[in-house]
């Protein structure tokens, strides 16, 4: 198993990453930096896990470098669980990258990082809610303090692939099918991209 | 739950993850009232073009400012060129053994030399040139630049300058390569990277490996004509566009247009900047300072068996005539392949000498600037270019020098400064 | 009334009405689409390129990326 580390650039990615791993790496705010990606180890259960800093995307649809790295490492590492890194003010914007991530059948924690932030602007999220509407582990983290850290790691383990019909379910109120046969559905248009 | 099926396709289209996204958000997100704070203001006029461009010189204009105090002022002049040239020198004159072997004219140099752009030797210029000037100046250059990238600058930058690249087929975000390079070329080479097409790319190295002169050159530049930067900023300035709108003309290939996320600015944490400033200064020093030895080693063995000699004899004339410098410049051209720091700095020596007018050194200057990427940067082509390209790269190069030298020389010529 | 993107005048307002096929997914998560309230940020002269800014969040577009996208103001 891999962990992927994976969000908007200047979501504070890396940081999440340093306090993840303790390893030195750099963080930057320009887009693009990151594009050679940084590895390092996490312990997980007393496991040893290999996490990766994915290059900051703002969705899988790639529009520049970064982004196609960003799809290739995704689809090269089938086998990972995605941490999926949002800004926590910005809720709706990061959504749309998570859910991509999902609909491709990976399991998913999300993380509303910058929490603090958010609270400072006034924005108010309802933490449980949206993890029972979405069916993966929602946690806020802050990155710079390490708030919100271990409950995040304790849930790594909890992540599993969710279907983008139930999402709609649970969101809409509304039974929903699938025409994309079975499973996660996604994988074989994710892959034919 | 209602009874009503809906059939939907994974992955889901555009619209209908948002509607998806915007059904999740009105259950669980609620937006306080919120106000236009002062840092949206600052956000704002940073990008307009009114205050946007003025902010922007004056930015550039601190950290030259900042640069030049800090490293040549405060460092280099006011404490490590007296260490260097009134205590390092003299003693290693006093101790090293045989004034008269060769050992002694690699490691110490030029025993009469009572200063270490002078003396030439690996012990004397070498460690002046890395640990007097340069360190100094490549420090300085990457604290200002670490800040401005992580407080968010950086992005507001490519939009405002992006009206100007976008005409010579380069994108906004040519602007951080440009810029890195400033400090050391070679991680401005990797920083080419995120651009978007090869032609891109391939613009961005040549231009770099021509026009951009690095942290460590500014450095001994600005330590030995100071009174010239200006006009050498504005020679490779104009280079640089005027040279990229011919490529832009010449390479095969698209220039898509800037879709950037441009993010909230923020503050820096000292922690962060801290750990760039020591991964990009070991990474310099690391380079620098091996480069720069051998570049001593290989300039004194040269002079030793009488190569050098030999080498300005035969390019001697091309160098007076078509450039309109002295065959002496030869010494430094070819330390230039190593490190183009040190090729300055022995300028310097050559300027000591009095042998060089104002305007020729002027235009060896350039000349070292424009010749040929340090080797440290060729090498990095080399792996990041395909062949064919690495052959345009030199071509472009090649033709450059010859084209923007005699220009130069000519423009001396009407002036009646050559 | 309707105009391109790249039509709009400065501090202009406006909901994004459509966005041209090819550039719809490259900046949906970007948060700009179609049926958003998109306000013009700034507009940079000889036709460099615009920000824009979408639920608080500003992009930078070319203006012949912004010609792709219709919006209704006014």
């Amino acid at each position: 198993m891999k962990i992927l580390l994976m969000g908007h650039p200047n979501v504070g990615k890396s940081v999440f990453f340093n306090r993840l791993t303790g390893a030195k790496v750099m963080e930057s705010n320009y887009p693009g930096t990151t594009v050679d990606f940084t590895k390092g180890w996490m312990r997980l259960e007393g496991e040893d896990v290999e996490l990766i800093d994915v290059p900051g995307a703002f969705s899988l649809e790639p529009k520049d470098r970064a982004e196609e790295v960003a799809v290739k490492m995704l689809e090269e590492n089938r086998d990972s669980v995605v941490v999926c890194v949002l800004d926590a003010s910005k809720v709706e914007r990061g959504l749309y990258l998570a859910l991509e991530i999902i609909e491709r059948g990976y399991p998913v924690v999300v993380a509303l990082n910058m929490w603090d932030v958010a609270e400072d602007k006034n924005i108010k999220i309802e933490v449980e809610k949206l993890e029972r509407i979405l069916g993966v582990p929602v946690v806020p983290t802050t990155a710079i303090s390490g708030e919100g850290f271990k409950e995040l790691v304790s849930k790594i383990k909890e992540a599993a692939p969710v279907k983008i019909e139930k999402i709609i379910e649970s969101a809409s109120g509304v039974r929903v099918a699938t025409s994309a046969g079975e499973g996660g559905g996604g994988e074989s248009a994710a892959v034919s991209g | 739950m209602q009874v009503k099926e809906e059939v939907v396709k994974v992955p889901l289209s555009v619209d209908e993850r948002w509607d998806l996204i915007e059904k999740i958000s009105k259950q669980t997100v609620e937006f306080g009232a919120r106000k236009h704070t002062l840092k949206d203001a600052i956000a704002e006029l940073t990008v307009k073009p009114l205050t946007g461009i003025p902010v922007a010189i004056a930015v550039i204009y601190g950290f030259w400012a900042f640069f030049c105090e800090f490293a040549g002022t405060l460092f280099t002049d006011g404490f490590m060129v007296r260490l260097f040239d009134e205590h390092w020198l003299p003693w290693l004159q006093s101790v090293f053994p045989g004034k008269e072997t060769w050992l002694y004219f690699i490691f110490v140099g030029d025993p009469a030399a009572d200063n270490c752009f002078e003396a030439f030797g690996m012990l004397t210029s070498g460690l002046f040139v890395i640990f007097g000037v340069v360190l100094w100046a490549v420090l300085a250059f990457y604290l200002i630049f670490a800040i401005l990238e992580d407080v968010g600058y950086l992005p507001r930058l490519a939009v405002l300058v992006d009206t100007v690249l976008h005409k010579i087929g380069l994108h906004g975000y040519a602007i951080v390569p440009t810029f890195l390079s400033l400090g050391c070329n070679v991680p401005g080479v990797t920083a080419t990277r995120p651009l978007e097409t090869r032609k891109q790319r391939f613009m961005m190295m040549t231009l770099l490996a021509i026009f951009v002169p690095c942290g460590a050159q500014i450095g001994i530049m600005q330590d030995l004509v100071p009174e010239m930067m200006g006009w050498i900023f504005l020679t490779l300035a104009i280079g640089y566009l005027g040279f990229g709108f011919v490529l832009n003309k010449i390479v095969p290939g698209k220039s898509p247009e800037i879709i950037m996320d441009v993010p909230p600015y923020q503050m820096p944490t000292l922690k962060n900047i801290m750990s760039k400033l020591w991964i990009r200064t070991s990474g310099f020093l690391l380079v620098a300072v091996p480069f720069v030895l051998l570049g001593c080693l290989i300039v004194g063995l040269m002079y030793l068996t009488g190569a050098m000699d030999w080498l300005a004899a035969v390019f001697g004339p091309l160098l007076t005539v078509w450039f309109g410098v002295p065959s002496e410049t030869v010494a430094p051209l070819i330390a230039g392949f190593l490190r183009k720091d040190l090729a300055v700095g022995m300028l310097g020596g050559l300027m000591e000498q009095g042998i060089m007018t104002t305007f020729q050194v002027f235009t060896s200057v350039i000349l070292l600037c424009i010749y040929f990427p340090c080797l440290a940067t060729f090498a990095l082509m080399i792996k990041e270019e395909n062949w064919k390209e690495i052959l345009g790269s030199l071509a472009s190069l090649v033709a450059m020098v010859f084209v923007y030298g005699g220009l130069i020389h000519l423009v001396g010529i009407m002036l009646g400064v050559a | 009334m309707e105009k391109k993107l790249s039509e709009m005048e400065f501090d202009e307002e406006g909901t994004v009405k459509e966005i041209k096929e090819n550039l719809r997914k490259q900046v949906a998560g970007m948060g700009i689409r179609e049926g958003k309230e998109i306000r013009m940020a700034t507009k940079q002269p000889i036709k460099g390129p615009v920000v824009v800014e979408v639920d608080k969040s500003f992009t930078s577009l070319g203006l012949g990326v912004a010609e792709k996208i219709v919006v209704e103001v006014g």
